[in-house]
């Protein structure tokens, strides 16, 4: 009798076992199932679109001020002479002409005579492009793919939008549409972002438009007089903010093989198909795109969208792209709910890790601490310098180097993705010295001076080597 | 997706560890080793350590960072046999 007990019992727990992994085998596969029909990766040459990128958790990183620092009375930038490619020409043909700076017409004079070192920098560009040129034809010819593969990206670009003012161009045509009653801010928002992603977006955030980043002047005419301050129009009650990346391989091949047009182009389609939309459903919008038709600064309206917070090398770094994106915004009346700034440890982890500083061939940089600019404190860029080594290598023109370096930058794999929710995470910061210091050891560049043409005394370095599709050396016979 | 993505890649994965556990089991009631309870999340931390090292090196290696490939190999490869000796002795216990 026991042992005929013992062998039921033996049989049951079989059968029990068996039934078990029955059912939890076959909802394993309903669920499995489930997630492959649900997938964002199952659109196949389509995942962009489905903003499955744009993963990061920012609800619990949410904060309601942004994260910088409003010290004392503020003041809009000065389109004409605070953003280098609008005064660079005028100090080039000073340079040509032997003025000085009390030469110059206003307003260039006076931003000059207090930034005297930016009108040094300044005049050297096109002498210092001159020198590159003069390097060898084995140097020259290294980089023809890489400057035909730029070109080729820069190639398709919306029209631009003209040079009507903002009252008449961001609307819809006359009497072409009234506003259609939208049905709640939270849905349009909803709405928006979908159809961002479908645009091409990677990233996009909502914010209401703070004043201060519209700038006085316009860098560009855009429907503005250029001696007129800017009156923000009324109608800019909203701004979009869409992101994509830069191509990841040719990035990392900073500064000589990479391009921003890649990225340009697209955010600019993105933005111009969004300004599209909205105008179709009767508002107001109109897109601020790369490169420089912009009548805003762009970084601190993505830290007010809840998109990043801006890094020690002033580009916003995102929890998703690091800094490895160009950012494109569409100012809006159309009603939507905004998102909120996140605080994911940018600023504390910035004060240490000073990878960019120490990488940026041109001491663009600062290693120091932040400074009070137009009344808000951060980390002072020196425009100049930066724009300077654009001209001090080969390539596709630009440099990117501390967009590269930096430790956000980084492809979306485990090891990166638990580096970031670690450094999200930790509130004591430990982990952001120990981490940045693995990437100086596990992850080094070349020595700074290397990036410059052998010509301006560097070595043509790259962050990292090109991609294979771009070593013109194994396709082109020279 | 290639099969490193998806699913019967973890499955095989579970199987896998299923058999090495058995094995490990019989291994060490061969050896006359007693496995309390407490020994097993020891050896679990360890290889779980091992795990991660080794997949560390070949993410580094698909990212074309063979340099912190190397470092990482070089430092999980030290700590791994430091931590293999002290796992070695617990389990004698």
């Amino acid at each position: 009798m026991p042992e005929r007990q013992l062998r039921v019992n033996r049989r049951t727990l079989i059968k029990a076992a068996g039934a078990t992994s029955a059912v939890l085998g076959l909802s394993g596969l309903g669920l499995s199932g489930y997630r492959a029909g649900k997938a964002p990766d199952s659109y196949t040459g389509c995942e962009g679109s489905q903003g499955a990128a744009q993963d990061f958790d920012r609800k619990r990183f949410a904060v309601d001020t942004p994260p910088y620092e409003k010290v004392g009375p503020t003041s809009r930038a000065d389109g004409r002479t605070e953003v280098i490619f609008s005064r660079v020409g005028v100090a080039r043909s000073a340079a040509e002409k032997g003025a000085k700076i009390e030469d110059l017409d206003e307003p260039f004079k006076s931003y000059y005579a207090q930034h005297p070192e930016d009108f040094e920098f300044d005049k050297q560009n096109r002498e210092l492009r001159r020198k590159v040129r003069e390097d060898s034809e084995e140097n020259r010819n290294r980089y023809i793919l890489a400057e035909a593969w730029a070109g080729a990206m820069g190639a398709v670009s919306p029209r631009s939008i003209g040079n009507d003012p903002p009252e008449v161009s961001d609307f819809p045509r006359q009497g072409s549409r009234e506003p259609f009653k939208m049905k709640s801010p939270a849905a349009t928002a909803k709405l928006i972002k979908k159809v961002s992603y479908e645009f091409g977006t990677v990233l996009v955030g909502i914010t209401k438009l703070n004043p201060d980043w519209v700038y006085q002047y316009p860098s560009s005419r855009r429907g503005f007089a250029t001696d007129e301050p800017i009156e923000v129009p009324k109608h800019w009650k909203y701004a979009i903010v869409v992101g994509t990346p830069m191509s990841w391989d040719p990035m990392y091949a900073n500064p000589t093989y990479g391009t921003s047009n890649d990225a340009y182009s697209k955010s600019r389609i993105v933005a111009f198909r969004l300004a599209s939309f909205i105008k179709r459903l009767g508002y107001a919008a109109r897109p601020h795109t790369p490169g420089n038709s912009y009548d805003l600064m762009v970084p601190p309206i993505m830290v007010d969208a809840g998109l990043g917070e801006q890094g020690r090398h002033s580009v916003v770094i995102t929890p998703e792209l690091g800094c490895n994106f160009r950012p494109a915004v569409v100012t809006t009346n159309l009603p939507m709910a905004t998102d909120k700034p996140i605080a994911f440890g940018v600023q504390e982890f910035c004060k240490t890790c000073k990878i960019c500083a120490e990488q940026c061939p041109s001491g663009a940089i600062c290693k120091g601490d932040k400074e009070v600019v137009r009344g808000y404190r951060r980390y002072r860029l020196h425009s100049s310098k930066c724009f300077n080594f654009w001209n001090s290598t080969h390539g596709s023109m630009g440099c990117r180097v501390c967009i590269a370096v930096c430790p956000y930058t980084r492809k979306s794999n485990w090891v990166h993705k638990t580096a970031l929710q670690v450094t999200a995470n930790d509130p004591t910061g430990l982990s952001h010295k120990m981490l940045t210091g693995m990437q100086k050891r596990f992850y080094p560049g070349p020595e700074p001076s290397d990036y410059y043409a052998a010509t301006l005394g560097g070595k043509n370095a790259s962050y990292r080597e090109p991609p294979w599709w771009l070593k013109t050396e194994d396709f082109i016979a020279l | 997706m290639s099969f490193f993505e998806g699913g019967l890649f973890w499955f095989t994965e579970g199987v896998l560890a299923c058999l090495a556990i058995i094995a490990l089991r019989t291994w060490t009631q061969d050896k006359g080793i007693r496995m309390p309870f407490w020994k097993w999340p020891v050896v679990c931390t360890w290889v779980l350590f091992l795990g991660v090292s080794i997949a560390y090196v070949g993410t580094s290696l698909g990212e074309g960072e063979r340099h912190a490939a190397f470092l990482g190999a070089v430092c999980a490869a030290v700590i791994a046999s430091v931590s293999g000796v002290v796992v070695w002795r617990l389990l004698r216990l």
